[in-house]
């Protein structure tokens, strides 16, 4: 992956988000509709394509613990509070190596999921599924498979969870497509397959958006001696 | 490999044992051995080798193996670990066909010397084709070939069926094995295979597949060099032969540091059980949970779904058991009209009457009650039976009862019982039934259910396709 080999050559140890959502785009993983900007001009066209409400992050190879530095602001409304929004998180990255902002459209779901995969010296890459957003680490309610996996053993996963019944039709949301779910996590593993220098990653959040998945924040840690 | 494999056959039912280091001093390893094997009944020859006596425990010794002109099927060796790479070669030229080296001081010490020696060892029982139990071991029993091979006589007290332990901790082997014998749990082989020099999991997942004493196979896990050879040997044989399995070491979390949530809640135990789950393996998370399945799977059918009835002399245990089996996935449902009509005959209105039923009021009337379990256990909803019968003075007759009709039906569907009364009464009565396999019986109604549990997991993996 072409990603990948760029920032292995320049010593880095994570790709940006925007670099990780390409990948997770070749092993067709949907994720929200996002452009990366440099400057206010290219704001302008940004919002245009992205559409209100929308939500800004900071980018770079860099960061990793964005909430934690506040560099990321959701439910912008007009041009106005985008240009704002731009403001303040670009002047906190801006010292930051190939720095930007990520637009991104918002997606809309109350249900959070993850994916992960971590390469195990003894089992090779494994894939997690679990609870996600602030849920993840408080309840690691999670199961694990190893690298290859087909859509059954991705299906057992989902039904090994303690919280499996947010899988189910909830408070009038539908159920969740657990077939593309599935697949989803398929994916995750082959990802783990056929990049050996990827080292651990998180789709995180995986937000249920109707009934469809979609990866709103990713991260891949690579292995670059 | 194969012939490593077809010596394994040799080892576990060998026509003659030496035991290397054999003593009279209770202080001596080789004194215990000697004496598991003598009071454990073993009808093979028994040849101990000590280079200062002449008989131990009233048999013939030799100073060697190489002066002793017997056949040698199995080594027992008991002596300390500089001693080993020769008594190796000896057993090589002897035509030895497996060892159980009880000796400590390889692998698991701190000096680094140890894993070095093993790894000598190892590949010397390799190039012998020599197949090895140890080291650092109890040694193993096969029980239902009267052979003791460890340094514990009393593991001979345990009952002889037909699930196989393979277990990687001496303590936990014990612990099982000494639980089992107050629960008439059954084996026919306990195995601890220690630091594993040449025989894992692996080796004796294929041994134990083509082993005709051995239905099913417990696994007490800690961690192995090499899990992906485990989990296909385990992939290929859970269908033939289930296997349950118990993996100690969730208190060791994740890399804290890493930049990944993945990163940081992965754990070697997680990705373990997440492995063995994929692989097909029954997973538990105790000692008693995991003997609790094997017997259940050991002596009773699979059912066809989760559907289960509840039949209980009391109301409480019934809530008991009700509630620990849809907590793991089972389901209560109701009988069939014509199952139902039956039992508001055979009851009188005074106690609740569906599924759970409460036979409370059937006490005094062991027609009915056994009635009730005839109906409930044919019924076309149920999948299987959780019995369950407190003994009270009153119903001191309710389980001669039910004896004949249990042991005719013999469990086409599951009947996981409860049957509790004071030690001395009932005793007689439950074995007779366990022997016949009419029930697979427990101390609580809570072990009971999630006996039941293990067995509605082992179908869900069969058929999994």
């Amino acid at each position: 992956m072409e990603v990948i080999e760029r920032a292995i050559k320049e010593g880095r140890k994570i790709l940006s988000e925007y670099e990780a959502k390409l990948l997770l785009n070749q092993y067709s993983i949907p994720t929200a509709r996002e452009v990366f900007v440099r400057d206010r001009n290219e704001l302008k066209d940004a919002g245009q394509t992205i559409g209100f409400p929308m939500v800004m992050k900071g980018c770079s190879p860099e960061i990793t613990h964005k909430t934690e530095q506040g560099l990321i602001i959701t439910d912008i409304r007009n041009e106005n509070e985008a240009s704002e929004a731009f403001d303040e998180i670009y002047e906190k990255i801006k010292h930051f190596k190939d720095a930007g902002v990520l637009v991104q459209e918002m997606v809309k779901g109350k249900r959070e999921l993850m994916v992960g995969m971590i390469r195990d010296p003894q089992f090779g890459p494994s894939v997690m599924f679990g609870l996600g957003g602030i849920f993840t680490e408080i309840l690691r309610d999670v199961s694990f498979r190893v690298a290859p996996l087909d859509v059954k053993e991705a299906m057992d996963m989902m039904m090994e969870i303690g919280a499996k019944k947010i899988l189910d039709p909830v408070r009038g949301m539908p159920a969740v497509d657990i077939e593309k779910l599935a697949e989803l996590i398929v994916n995750v593993g082959k990802i783990g397959l056929e990049n050996e220098h990827i080292k651990e990653m998180d789709i995180n959040p995986l937000i249920i958006s109707g009934s469809t998945p979609i990866a709103v924040d990713a991260l891949i840690v690579l292995d670059s001696a | 490999m194969n012939k490593k494999i077809e010596n394994m056959k040799r080892l576990f039912r060998p026509r003659s044992v030496a035991v290397i280091g054999a003593s009279e001093k209770f202080d001596k390893l080789g004194f215990h051995v000697m004496k598991s094997l003598t009071t454990g009944g073993y009808k093979g020859k028994i040849i101990p080798i000590n280079p200062g006596a002449k008989e131990i425990m009233g048999i013939k010794a030799y100073p060697s193996i190489m002066a002793c002109d017997e056949d040698i099927d199995l080594a027992i060796i008991a002596v300390p670990a500089r001693f080993v790479f020769q008594i190796f070669d000896e057993c090589h030229k002897k035509g030895v066909a497996g060892i159980v080296l009880i000796t400590a001081g390889f692998k698991e010490i701190d000096d680094p010397e140890g894993a070095k020696n093993q790894e000598l060892l190892r590949q010397k029982a390799e190039s012998y084709e020599i197949p090895v139990i140890g080291p650092n071991t109890f040694g193993m029993i096969n029980l239902v070939y009267d052979l003791n091979a460890s340094f514990t006589p009393e593991f001979s007290l345990t009952k002889k069926g037909n699930i196989a332990l393979v277990s990687q901790s001496g303590g936990m082997s014990h612990l099982i094995s000494f639980l089992s014998q107050r629960q008439d749990i059954a084996f026919s082989k306990i195995v601890g295979i220690g630091n594993r020099l040449n025989v894992d999991f692996y080796e004796m997942l294929l041994f134990l597949r083509d082993d005709p004493d051995t239905k099913v196979i417990a696994l007490y896990i800690e961690g192995v060099d090499n899990p992906s050879r485990m989990m296909q040997a385990i992939k290929e044989i859970h269908k033939q032969k289930p296997i349950i399995a118990y993996k100690t070491g969730s208190s060791k979390s994740g890399d804290k540091a890493s930049r990944s949530h993945t990163g940081s809640i992965a754990g070697k135990y997680e990705i373990y059980v997440g492995a063995l789950r994929q692989a097909g393996a029954i997973l538990v998370n105790s000692a008693e949970e995991l003997i609790d399945g094997a017997k259940a799977l050991s002596t009773s059918s699979i059912p066809d779904g989760p559907n289960v009835a509840v039949l209980s002399g009391q109301a409480g245990p019934g809530m008991a058991a009700s509630d620990m089996a849809e907590k793991i996935g089972l389901v209560i449902p109701a009988f069939t009209p014509k199952t139902q009509g039956r039992i508001n005959e055979l009851l009188p209105p005074m106690a609740i009457r569906t599924n759970p039923v409460d036979m409370g009021p059937a006490w005094y009337d062991a027609e009915a009650t056994k009635e009730i379990i005839d109906v409930a256990m044919r019924d076309e909803n149920i999948d299987s039976v959780v019995l369950l019968i407190m003994y009270a003075s009153a119903n001191i007759k309710a389980v001669q009862g039910i004896t004949d009709m249990l042991k005719e039906w013999k469990q086409k569907k599951p009947i996981m019982t409860c049957i509790s009364a004071p030690p001395g009464i009932w005793d007689n009565e439950i074995r007779i039934l366990e022997d016949s396999n009419a029930i697979t019986n427990y101390p609580s109604p809570e072990r009971a259910a999630r006996a039941l549990g293990a067995l509605w997991e082992y179908k869900k993996i069969i058929s999994r396709g």
